[in-house]
Order: C-alpha cells, then structure tokens, then sequence
C-alpha cells in the first residue's frame, strides 16, 4: 500500500537524506585516506566502531559530568585520529613500497586486532548513549515526528564537508596535501616532506571516521560487529563518487541515502539491490565515479 | 654381577605396576566429551560466551555429583567466528582429534545446517542450543540431529501471533525483518498463524532490511506513514533491534501503533538501558527465558551461579545448553553406555525433568517442546532495564504439528 502523500515523500527525503549524511561523515575519512595515499583502509569500519566505544565508554564513566557528550566528542575522535598516526607510523609506512595485496592484508588483520581489542576493553554487550542536551527533542515536520539529533547529524555532515572542501582549497596545508595527491614525487622534489604528509592525512581520516562513531551512537548501537556492517557502504559511496574526491563522496553519499529511502519506498524487496545495481553501472560506463578523474 | 641384575629386575617390576595403574587410571576416568561450536567473538559472542556458561555450570554439577557412569564430564569450546565453514572445520577436530562424542551449540543457522550434515555422515549426534532455522527439524531433519530450544516457528511467527490474537486482534500490519532464511520463514508462519485466528487481518506491506542493518531512518518513516495500526519485526534481534527501538522511539512510533516485538523479552538486548532511555514501550514481546517469572528455586540457582560467572543475568541460550548436558545425562545413564544410536532411542520421547516445567522431546522432529512467553515490555523497580511484565505461556499448540512437519518433507 502505498500512500502518495505529500507527507510520505516528504518523509521518505528527510530520511534519505538523513542516512546519506550518516553514511558520509563515515565514508568521508576513506575517501581522503585513498584520494592521498591511495590505500584502501579497510579497517576504516574499525576506526569508526572504536570511535563508537570510546564514545560510550567516556559518556558511561564520566556521566555525571555536565555535558560530558560534547566533551567526548572533542576527544574520542582525538584519540582515534592518534591511533591512525600509530598504525601509519609503525605498521602501514613499511608497505607503502608493496604490492595492494600486502596493504589489504595489513588493514584486514587490523580488523581483527581492533575488533578484539574492542571486545577486550568492553566487553560483548550491546550499548547506547542518549541523545544529548539541547539535541534530545522530536520536532514535527510534514506530519511525520523526527528527533532532533538527526537533524543535527545532517547539520554535522555539512559542516565537516564544507570545512574539509575549505582546508583543501583555501589553506596552505590543503595546498600541500592536494600537492602530494597529485604528484607524489615532484612534491618531494620541492622538498615537502611526504611521509609526514602521508601520515597527517592518514591521521586526519581516522580523525573524520573516529568523528562519526563518536556522532552515532545517540542514535544507534555501539556494538561488535558494526565495523562489517558499514565498511561495504562506505566502499559503495567511494566508488560511486570517484575514489579520492571529496565532493563525489558527498553526492555519492546523498545518492545512496535517497535510493534507499525510496527504494525501500517504492520497491521494499528490491532496495537492498539499488545501491550495487547504481555501483554496478557507474563501473561500466564511468569507471573513475562521479568525480574522481580518469586515470 | 647379582646387583645390576636385581636392580633392573625390579625396575622392570616397577615400570610394568606403573603402567599398569596409568592404563587403570585412564580406562576408568576417561572423560565423556562433549563439543560445544557456537560465537565466541564479534557480534554474537554474548550468546556464545553465556551459553558456555551454562554448559560450564551443568559439568562441574554433575562432575561434583561424580560424573555419568563413573566418567567425567568434559565440554570443549571452538568458536564458528559465525561462519559455517569454521563452524564445519571445527566440528570435524572435535570429533576427529579431540573424540568428541557428542557435538552442540550454534547461534547461527548456517553453521548449524553444515554441521548438521556433517553428523549426518559421522553418526554422531549434534543438539542445537540456540539455532532458530525450523529447517534443520523439519524439511532438514536426520536422526542425529535434535534441538532443546525454541525455533523460529513458534518463537517468531506462532506464539506472537497467538499472543496477538488474544490480546489486540490488530487489523492492519506493516512488516518490517532482516532479509534472510529465518527472517523470512518468521513472516511465513507469523501470517500463517495469525491470519487463521484473524481472518480479516491483512499484512499491508512487507518490509525488508539486509542483515546487520543498523540505521532504521527510512523504513520507520515509511512505517509510520503506511496507515497501520501495528508493525510486526520478523526476526530483528541483538544490536540492531536495540538500534531500532531507539530510533522507532525517538520518531515517536511506539506512541503511534501497537508494535509486536518477538525477542524485545529477551533482556540480553536492553541491559544498557536505563528508565527515561528509549525502549519499545509497551510492545507485545516474547520471551525465551524470563527468569524473573519462574518459581522454581532451581533457576534461581541457576541465574545466581551464570551471573558469578560471566558477571551477567543468563540468556536463553545459558538455559538451553545446560538442559542439553542434563538431557545427555539421562540418555546415557538410561542405556548404561555412550552408545550413539541407543543414546538417540532414548532421548526420542524422553520428557526432561526441567526447572521451567516438563518438557518432551518429540520423537519426529527431536524438538524439545520448550515454552515461549508473551507480555508487554515495561519498566519495574525489579530491574534496571525494561522486561515482559504481565506474562503469559504458549506451549505445545505453538509449534507446526506432526502433519505440518510431514507434508513439509514431503515436498521437499
């Protein structure tokens, strides 16, 4: 049965949108890690779900303190972003040289280190966090009841790709990675020191996927076994924004969300199909996505 | 020259008494051993770790008591990783290397089925603690396979549709489950039910999200506006049912319809859930094993020594793998041997002696008639989290009949 309301599509976009902002905070650090130094970090779902922990481990020990989400969300993705220069500095530099295979082999393993270490810290139990202050609230939109704390989550995913699009293009240091990015030796040659840039980027997506397990929890689960299931999505984004662009991300991202809320919509059996039919079809006829650039 | 002679003499004497009493030693406490497979990592390791548990309290019971037959009991944990080709490889050490003599366990179904026809062949017998898959008893069904838990038929289909049936009798029903095998057959049996009880109900429109989803958004605004006066979630359970409530909560959807929740009553999901968090208030759930309601000072035991344990409140599965090991024990005491096909004889119809009742194993499918409960979820003093409060029972009448099972394999 459908209802061709005004009310429903309406709510449908809201939501699609809503997933798509959801799944770009978290696609978005992938995208930067490949676009520079073209690894495809599989453990990026790792990152993200240690994010998720962290957020509830700190929310959880220190809940008496005023605000404490926000203060959490200063730190958690700090911490998470620390641990990507670990993992850059001691594990990943040694592979640069390698084949791909070695590199995935290297963030698969990380899968399972991260994900014990999860298991280890907190244990196998299912967690939440509650919405927090001011962004606990339903507001009502078009007849449909919609919390507040999504919409914040839309704001968010705009924020962080308007500040990532602003270092990339108006700052001195996104002149220098943006350097890197395209040419890796003649940067060197100008005396940029690559393998610092390497590892400030590296840093800086496991920052952006650490961000985004901090942001979800309020309204989700944090919970082993969540680093699975969001890494095909964000691979589904990256590919069908182009591998390295920020902005194809963002389309990529929107893209998905709406195709799921409408498919789910108009063809529920179907939906889960969409997103790699639409994968499917960028590979054949325009392979390098949305808006990455052909190689 | 008579020294070296004597001395070896006796050390020959010596090394033959010593042999002699370790071969006595070994014959007479070789330990029965019991394989136990099931998720003791990632996403599902609370059911693995806690259905140990159970195991784990039932031999250091009955190893006290002085074993079965004079043996010891000895139970030996592989982790599947939930993944039925790990589940299969570890099933063929333990009964290959380690001479398991019986295998249980498995979360998932698909490690289950592979295990299932891997026993087939070995004739051994394989008891299922948690597996839902109505197939494995019923189109899939062997001799040696044999289940003491609920499974999907009644758990989400039958007994919430029962459940229903007497307390709301709801017209209009969107669903909303995981899309794979169990999902699907849960749906199935749910409508089956149902609509034999309500005949003027209508399911107007099914649902259907990839396994592991956790972000809801889309399907519960197009739940909320599909003009239903329920939604009934077909086998959503664990981290994603408890992303779900949370975000169903936060759209305001349980103020808005009735909500059928099977598994909503199985605490496990909620022990992080405080009074004021969301939660699926006021939904129609079923329940495995809801401690909380059963008299019997037996369970209480039971909770308090998994708690020591493994420091938290027993699943179903701790339950269900603890009846499994003192099911085994009865078998094997009733036919004086571990004798495989005698074992299989005996537990066919062999009514086990359980702190939640009475309950026969039927000797068609080798399923445990367990009950399944129903009540509405909501807070008491009684416990931090929210539960099945005002608790009802469903037994026998909510799983397929023998004809249904029969007619069933047949058209296989």
């Amino acid at each position: 049965m459908n209802l061709v309301t005004f009310e429903a599509i309406a709510g449908q976009t809201l939501s699609g949108i809503s997933v798509g902002m959801v799944l770009f905070l978290i696609a978005a650090g992938l995208s930067i890690i490949f676009g520079t130094l073209k690894v495809l970090n599989l453990a990026h779902g790792s990152i993200y779900m240690l994010g998720g922990f962290l957020c509830y481990g700190f929310t959880s020990t220190f809940a008496s303190v005023p605000g404490v989400f926000w203060w959490t969300l200063l730190a958690a993705p700090m911490i998470v972003g620390l641990v990507g220069g670990l993992i850059e500095i001691f594990l990943l530099r040694r592979i640069y040289a390698q084949e791909m295979l070695y590199q995935y082999i290297l963030t698969f393993g990380l899968i399972l280190i991260i994900g014990e270490t999860c298991k280890f810290i907190w244990g196998v139990g299912y967690h939440t966090v509650g919405a927090p202050w001011p962004f606990n609230g339903k507001v009502s939109l078009w007849g449909l009841s919609f919390p507040v704390y999504n919409l914040f989550l839309i704001g968010c995913g705009f924020a962080v790709f308007i500040g990532l699009v602003a270092l990339m293009r108006y700052t001195g240091l996104g002149r220098i990675i943006r350097a890197v990015t395209y040419h890796r030796e003649m940067a060197n040659a100008l005396g940029i020191n690559v393998p610092k840039v390497y590892t400030g980027v590296f840093m800086l997506g496991c920052w952006l996927g650490g961000l985004a397990g901090t942001l979800m929890p309020p309204m989700s689960v944090v919970a082993l076994g969540s680093d699975m299931a969001v890494i095909i999505e964000c691979f589904i984004i990256v590919v069908i924004g182009g591998l390295g662009s920020l902005p194809g991300a963002f389309i990529g991202a929107i893209i998905l969300g709406l195709l799921t809320a409408f498919g789910i919509y108009i063809i529920p059996k179907l939906a889960v199909a969409f997103a790699f039919m639409l994968m499917i079809v960028i590979l054949i006829i325009r392979p390098w996505g949305l808006m990455g650039k052909p190689e | 020259m008579k020294k070296p002679i004597l001395f070896s003499t006796l050390a020959v004497i010596f090394l033959m008494m010593l042999l002699g009493f370790s071969f006595l030693a070994q014959s007479a406490e070789k330990p029965i051993v019991i394989g136990f497979i099931h998720s003791m990592s990632g996403a599902m390791s609370m059911y693995g770790i806690s259905s140990e548990a159970g195991g784990q309290i039932a031999v250091e019971e009955i190893n006290a008591a002085g074993g079965i037959l004079g043996r010891p009991l000895k139970m030996i944990t592989r982790d599947d990783k939930l993944n039925a080709e790990t589940g299969l490889r570890e099933a063929k050490d333990l009964i290959l290397s380690e001479n398991a003599d019986f295998l249980t366990g498995t979360i998932s179904s698909a490690v289950a089925l592979a295990i299932s026809n891997y026993v087939k062949r070995e004739k051994k017998i394989f008891l299922v603690n948690i597996s839902q898959s109505s197939s494995l008893t019923e189109e899939n069904w062997h001799r040696y396979i044999f289940r003491i838990d609920t499974n999907a038929v009644p758990y989400w289909g039958y007994a919430p549709a029962l459940a229903l049936a007497k307390k709301w009798k709801d017209k209009k029903i969107v669903s909303l489950g995981f899309d794979y095998e169990t999902g699907k057959n849960s749906l199935r049996a749910f409508k089956e039910k149902y609509l034999e009880l309500v005949p003027d109900a209508k399911i107007i429109d099914e649902l259907w999200a990839p396994l592991g989803t956790t972000d809801f958004t889309a399907y519960i605004s197009k739940i909320a506006n599909s003009g239903a006066d329920a939604f009934f979630l077909s086998c959503i359970y664990g981290g994603g049912e408890l992303a779900f409530s949370k975000q169903a909560y936060a759209f305001g959807l349980y103020d808005k319809m009735h909500a059928i929740q099977p598994c909503a009553g199985d605490i496990e999901t909620w022990f992080s859930v405080k009074k004021g968090d969301p939660y699926p208030k006021g939904a129609l759930a079923t329940c495995r094993y809801p401690f909380w309601a059963i008299k019997d000072p037996r369970s209480k035991q039971f909770v308090e020594k998994h708690n020591k344990k493994v420091g938290f409140l027993p699943s179903y599965g701790a339950m269900n793998q603890y009846l499994i090991m003192y099911a085994l024990k009865a078998a094997i005491e009733k036919v004086g041997a571990v004798d495989t096909e005698k074992i299989i004889n005996a537990l066919e119809g062999m009514v086990l002696d359980t702190f939640v009742g009475k309950i026969p194993i039927r000797p068609y499918d080798h399923q445990a008639m367990m009950p399944n409960w129903y009540g509405v979820m909501d807070f008491t003093p009684e416990f931090s989290f929210p539960y099945i409060t005002k608790i009802d029972v469903i037994g026998e009448e909510g799983y397929h009949t023998v004809e249904q099972i029969k007619k069933l394999r047949e058209g296989k």
